[in-house]
């Protein structure tokens, strides 16, 4: 096996590794700011912790060390200190007072690390866009193993922020979903949302060798705003979003090693796709499921008029030969003759599936074509009854509403018009609304 | 429910709220005892849900005190249970009705005990008896108006508290919800419990409450629902607006002096 894993390929997997486990922890952090509607305030933390490390650095500390790690968080809560002092005291609003705060605090942290480059191991560019690719070169000798630093810090840090998630995880929801209601039961609500300050710059602090300043908000922001896409449940948010990091870490690295260009710019392309795949193929509110909601929709309201149009001919040749009604102005064979490749293609699909059958030439209602086509006549004449009732709207105004409401309405409230406008038997227009009974094999969409 | 409760009593003794300098609520006398439906009724901007808020230390008080139960908020909040305005949380949000019921549990749970079988069967009795148990795994954001109130409702419930407040329970919300809403309130009632309700509906007031509070900013009047709904008592607390408080609070919050 040991033979099998050459050192380059070893190499590569410590950055992998590295990369997943922290993405993992941003991505969990980013769960709870995301629903929190706080990915501002994340933004604003990952990158106003650069002074605190910077001078964590200065004053000794070793990249990845505690030492670093206490200094970034403590500036991770200078920023929202500071943030909330401008709400309060200066009356600026919050999400200006953010922008204030974190830029000029990242500001000054790289006026620092590009005065002091030559005096302290932290490279202004390392600083900003992370290099991965260099993580497996600075190692310790755990048990016999070289582990890169950056892969320790990381797993440090993630099981921190797994364990603290797992301890607090009902404090951390009931916080997030309703403030008031947690203050009301003694929850001290702005220690809990300090506390996701703190956890969310120490996941941004471990993330900063490998991806760099500015692209770890991709990791807090973007696998959790991918994962509510994609689920309802919070606990199940954080799950997916876990997995979207480390799928994005992974491939990421991989392509961007395939293309030759920057690790931690290609991871977070890669989290952008996945979200693009998420907005298209979410189950509820995705573009792919709305677009065939809305396909389906069309088909059914085509061959629902395709079948209502024959019942009405139907009707009017059994009834009065002679005369065309309002609602079926044209005679039969035009009624019926499909005029277009769509209404073609519902006529074929419903003759399909045995609703209508082809005569010389035309189509005739077959028993379950008649009793679906009873049931939209029965809406649209319905509802025509209760608009005249309800909306004293003159007799024009009554069809075209009528002719959408058609193919909303059920059995429940087809049958509840009926009981509130009488079974009079008739529309405003004077033409028979068909009683339920006849539509025994109704098929409800 | 465990607790031996002899005399159920809320008590606002003196109570000014301000919000930034600007006092909104002024020397707010009032007790309440017993069980039964207490309703808070005012005007918009009278202060009704802020005096709620004080019972519960969500507004910092600046003159005068509350007492429950004859004690200090911080030793009975398990007693306590709260159903804020419907419309202070995101009902996006990524959580089953039964989850936020469930929420009701954890005050009980402290820190770090996370909710277990007895847990998770209380919430579902909560949400049957809101007449909600059908729809208990679906995500918040799909319930109506309506539903997602009395999801709020049997949060409470699973709270099991003993002194419930409930901040415009019925605004936005339709006929059926209502009646489910108020027959629990009844139910609540009839187990002892004291439900103080902010409410701004004056029709439906009269039948709902066994006493009221008539407040704009601050008391006008409170007792006995028909001895309180006079149409004098009314026309002090919707038509005689007190321009001076307003003026007066404007003048404070502005270190200055009132025209």
């Amino acid at each position: 096996m040991a033979l099998l894993v050459s050192e380059w390929g070893a190499m590569h997997a410590w950055a992998i590794a590295t990369a997943a486990v922290v993405s993992a922890g941003c991505a969990l952090v980013g769960t709870l700011l995301v629903v929190r509607r706080m990915s501002l305030v994340g933004d604003a933390i990952s990158h106003a912790v650069l002074p605190g490390i910077v001078l964590a650095v200065l004053a000794g500390g070793r990249p990845g060390g505690v030492l670093v790690l206490v200094g970034a968080v403590a500036a991770g809560l200078l920023t929202v200190w500071l943030t909330q002092l401008l709400s309060t005291q200066g009356g600026l609003a919050e999400d200006a007072g953010t922008g204030v705060v974190f830029t000029t605090l990242f500001a000054l942290g790289v006026v620092i690390v590009t005065a002091a480059a030559s005096r302290i191991d932290l490279d202004p560019t390392c600083v900003l866009y992370g290099v991965l690719e260099l993580v497996p070169f600075d190692t310790v000798e755990i048990a016999g193993v070289n582990v890169p630093r950056a892969m320790l810090t990381a797993t440090v840090v993630f099981l921190l922020l797994a364990s603290a998630a797992w301890l607090t995880w009902k404090t951390q929801v009931l916080t997030a979903f309703d403030p008031d209601a947690a203050r009301a039961v003694g929850v001290p609500v702005g220690f809990v949302t300090t506390g996701l300050m703190a956890a969310t710059a120490l996941a941004t602090v471990a993330s900063f060798e490998a991806v760099g300043a500015i692209l770890v908000v991709a990791m807090l922001v973007v696998p959790a705003s991918a994962a509510e896409l994609l689920v309802h449940r919070l606990h199940h948010m954080a799950f997916v979003a876990i997995a979207l990091a480390v799928a994005g870490a992974v491939i990421g690295y991989m392509a961007a090693w395939y293309f030759n260009t920057s690790a931690a710019g290609m991871m977070a392309v890669v989290l952008g796709l996945e979200y693009l795949v998420a907005a298209v193929v979410a189950p509820d509110d995705g573009i792919l499921s709305r677009v065939v909601r809305r396909l389906g929709l069309a088909w059914r309201v085509l061959c629902e008029d395709r079948l209502a149009a024959m019942w009405r001919a139907e009707e009017a040749a059994a009834i009065q030969p002679a005369t065309a009604s309002a609602d079926a102005p044209a005679s039969t064979t035009s009624q019926v003759r499909p005029r277009g490749f769509s209404q073609q293609l519902a006529l074929r699909w419903l003759a399909f599936s045995g609703r209508i059958a082809a005569v010389n030439g035309g189509w005739k209602l077959l028993v379950q074509g008649r009793e679906e086509a009873g049931v939209i006549v029965r809406s649209h004449r319905l509802w025509e009854a209760w608009l005249g009732r309800h909306a004293d709207l003159p007799l024009d105004h009554l069809h075209p509403p009528a002719e959408w409401v058609e193919h909303h309405l059920g059995a429940s409230v087809r049958n509840r018009i009926e009981a509130d406008v009488g079974r009079q038997g008739s529309d405003p227009h004077g033409r028979t609304i068909p009683p339920e009974s006849e539509v025994k094999a109704e098929v409800e969409a | 429910m465990g607790h031996d409760v002899k005399c159920h009593n809320l008590e606002f003794h003196d109570v000014t709220v301000a919000y930034g300098r600007r006092p909104v609520l002024w020397n707010i006398d009032l007790s309440i005892d017993g069980p039964g439906l207490f309703g808070v009724i005012g005007p918009n901007g009278a202060g009704k849900s802020t005096l709620v808020k004080a019972a519960l230390g969500l507004v910092p008080l600046v003159g005068g005190s509350v007492r429950l139960f004859g004690l200090p908020l911080e030793h009975v909040r398990p007693r306590i249970g709260y159903v804020p305005q419907r419309e202070t949380v995101d009902w996006d949000f990524p959580v089953s009705a039964v989850e936020v019921v469930l929420m009701g549990t954890y005050a009980r749970l402290g820190w770090f005990r996370r909710p277990g079988a007895t847990q998770r069967a209380l919430a579902r009795e909560c949400l049957d008896r809101v007449g909600l148990g059908e729809i208990a795994d679906r995500q918040i954001g799909r319930l109506s108006g309506g539903q997602q109130q009395r999801v709020f409702l049997a949060r409470a419930l699973a709270q099991q508290a003993d002194l419930y407040f409930l901040d415009e329970p019925m605004a936005g919300v339709d006929a059926r919800s209502q009646d489910q809403i108020f027959r629990v309130l009844s139910e609540l009632r009839t187990d002892g419990k004291l439900v103080v309700v902010v409410h701004h509906d004056l029709r439906t007031a009269g039948e709902w409450f066994d006493s009221v509070a008539l407040i704009d900013m601050r008391l006008v009047a409170a007792g006995p629902t028909a001895a309180v709904l006079t149409p004098e008592n009314l026309r002090r607390t919707y038509a005689g607006h007190l321009d001076v408080l307003d003026e007066l609070g404007r003048a404070v919050e502005q270190r200055g002096r009132t025209p």
